[in-house]
């Protein structure tokens, strides 16, 4: 699957290639999906679609929204109001039938989130969630020790700054608003954008200036 | 915020619930963990089907209302080892919550 | 743990198990091709609703302890998947079977 596409055209032309030998699962994955599709359970071309639909999907969706709601107090207010609203405001469907849910960090609060019983993830904002984000790991320790698990990953949050953990286990999907940081007044939108990484928007990592 | 005036929402933003302390089997959503601890309301999320029912191909009807409850960290765990403030959210559906008298809350 | 521990506890509930001791293993990659149309079908699939999302979780947690610790996150869906059809009467074992037979000799391999 080329990955340097672009997809807002209408016709697909995602390929379904198999590079090398298929192992068990992946032969599995096709025969159950030829089947399907020679009993008319799906259409031919519904899965080239989907992944389209996905690799249209990545940080970059959040990122805009982030920024746009520091700029601008009124979306922010109708980010977090609605936060599905919002993003089809800003072109981006929300194509799974879950609500999006935009949770505010403050000077007080940071938000982290997880999902214990399997990997809800904003998919339709953020694209597909990194391994660690579904590993028994971040899944099984993330509420019991947020900060530890914060400081692996070189986030230390002062103690007077409430971690409110968010388990993400129904119809929501969650993605924090970090604090926009300090000294980023004369940044363009742009710059601003490459701040808010993936993981700020996961809330294992926060907005800083200075990434190395 | 959806009314069903049939079926109103047993509970509101505020009010301290403990979440039932029971075993299904097969399909559940609601953590080990949070059994029998005693929550705080945060939001009313709404309704939707009971994920105990459409984990077995239910695809409309039986919808229930859900919540957005908090808890303290320190109650959750007895050992915890951050910080008092910290707490944790989670979703429940409202067959799993039981309203509990004034005089029981913690 | 006891066997009644097994039935009661479903194998993907784990918050609050994990030992500090078992650091988050942060790194990156891309999903396997296989891996993201499996990803594609099971949305798919959820679409039409003829396996919903939540049928598909309560898959990967019946297919028992053992299965759900070995197997990988999209070996389990595809398995999910394969189980969940098998029991509407969408598929049956056999033509599993044939396919997958099939699609192997495609691609010279031998199951």
């Amino acid at each position: 699957m080329s990955k340097n596409h672009h997809h807002d055209h209408a016709h697909d032309h995602t390929p379904i290639i198999i590079q090398e030998k298929p192992g068990y699962y992946e032969i599995l994955e096709i025969s159950v999906r030829e089947l399907l599709i020679e009993k008319g359970l799906i259409g031919a071309d519904e899965v080239r679609k989907q992944i389209e639909l996905l690799d249209s999907r990545s940080p970059a969706l959040g990122s805009k929204l982030v920024v746009k709601a520091w700029l601008e107090p009124e979306f922010r207010s109708r980010l977090l109001s609605n936060g599905n609203a919002a993003a089809e405001e800003m072109g981006i469907t929300i194509y799974d039938n879950t609500e999006f849910t935009v949770l505010e960090d403050t000077e007080k609060l940071h938000y982290v989130i997880v999902c214990t019983l399997c990997s809800c993830y904003p998919r339709p904002i953020l694209g597909l969630p990194p391994d660690w984000y579904k590993s028994k790991e971040y899944r099984s320790r993330t509420v019991r020790e947020p900060r530890a698990v914060l400081a692996e990953f070189g986030t230390l949050i002062p103690d007077d700054v409430e971690v409110l953990v968010q388990d993400s286990t129904a119809s929501q999907r969650y993605m924090v608003l970090p604090l926009r940081p300090s000294g980023t007044e004369s940044f363009s939108e742009e710059e601003l954008e490459a701040l808010v990484t993936r993981d700020t928007m996961i809330g294992v990592s926060i907005p800083k200036i200075n990434q190395n | 915020m959806v009314t069903v005036e049939h079926n109103p929402a047993l509970f509101k933003e505020g009010d301290v619930v403990r979440v039932d302390e029971k075993f299904p089997i097969g399909h559940y959503r609601v953590p080990m963990y949070l059994r029998g601890k005693t929550v705080t309301i945060v939001k009313n999320l709404g309704r939707h089907i009971n994920p105990e029912l459409e984990a077995f191909g239910k695809n409309a009807g039986d919808e229930t209302w859900y919540y957005q409850v908090r808890i303290l960290q320190k109650l959750l765990w007895p050992d915890y080892t951050g910080e008092d403030c910290d707490s944790l959210e989670i979703e429940v559906f409202e067959p799993w919550l039981k309203s509990i008298k004034e005089n029981e809350h913690e | 743990m006891s066997s009644e521990n097994l039935v009661k506890h479903l194998p993907n509930d784990i918050g609050g198990t994990g030992c500090s001791g078992d650091k988050v293993n942060i790194f990156e990659r891309d999903l396997y091709p296989w891996e993201k149309r499996c990803h594609a079908l099971l949305d798919v699939l959820d679409y039409h609703k003829i396996v919903n999302t939540e049928e598909k979780r309560r898959g990967t947690e019946n297919i028992g302890t053992e299965m759900a610790g070995k197997l990988s996150y999209y070996e389990k869906w595809i398995v999910s998947a394969s189980n969940l059809l098998l029991q509407k009467g969408l598929l049956t074992p056999d033509a599993i079977a044939q396919k997958t037979k099939e699609v192997a000799a495609r691609y010279n391999v031998i199951l």
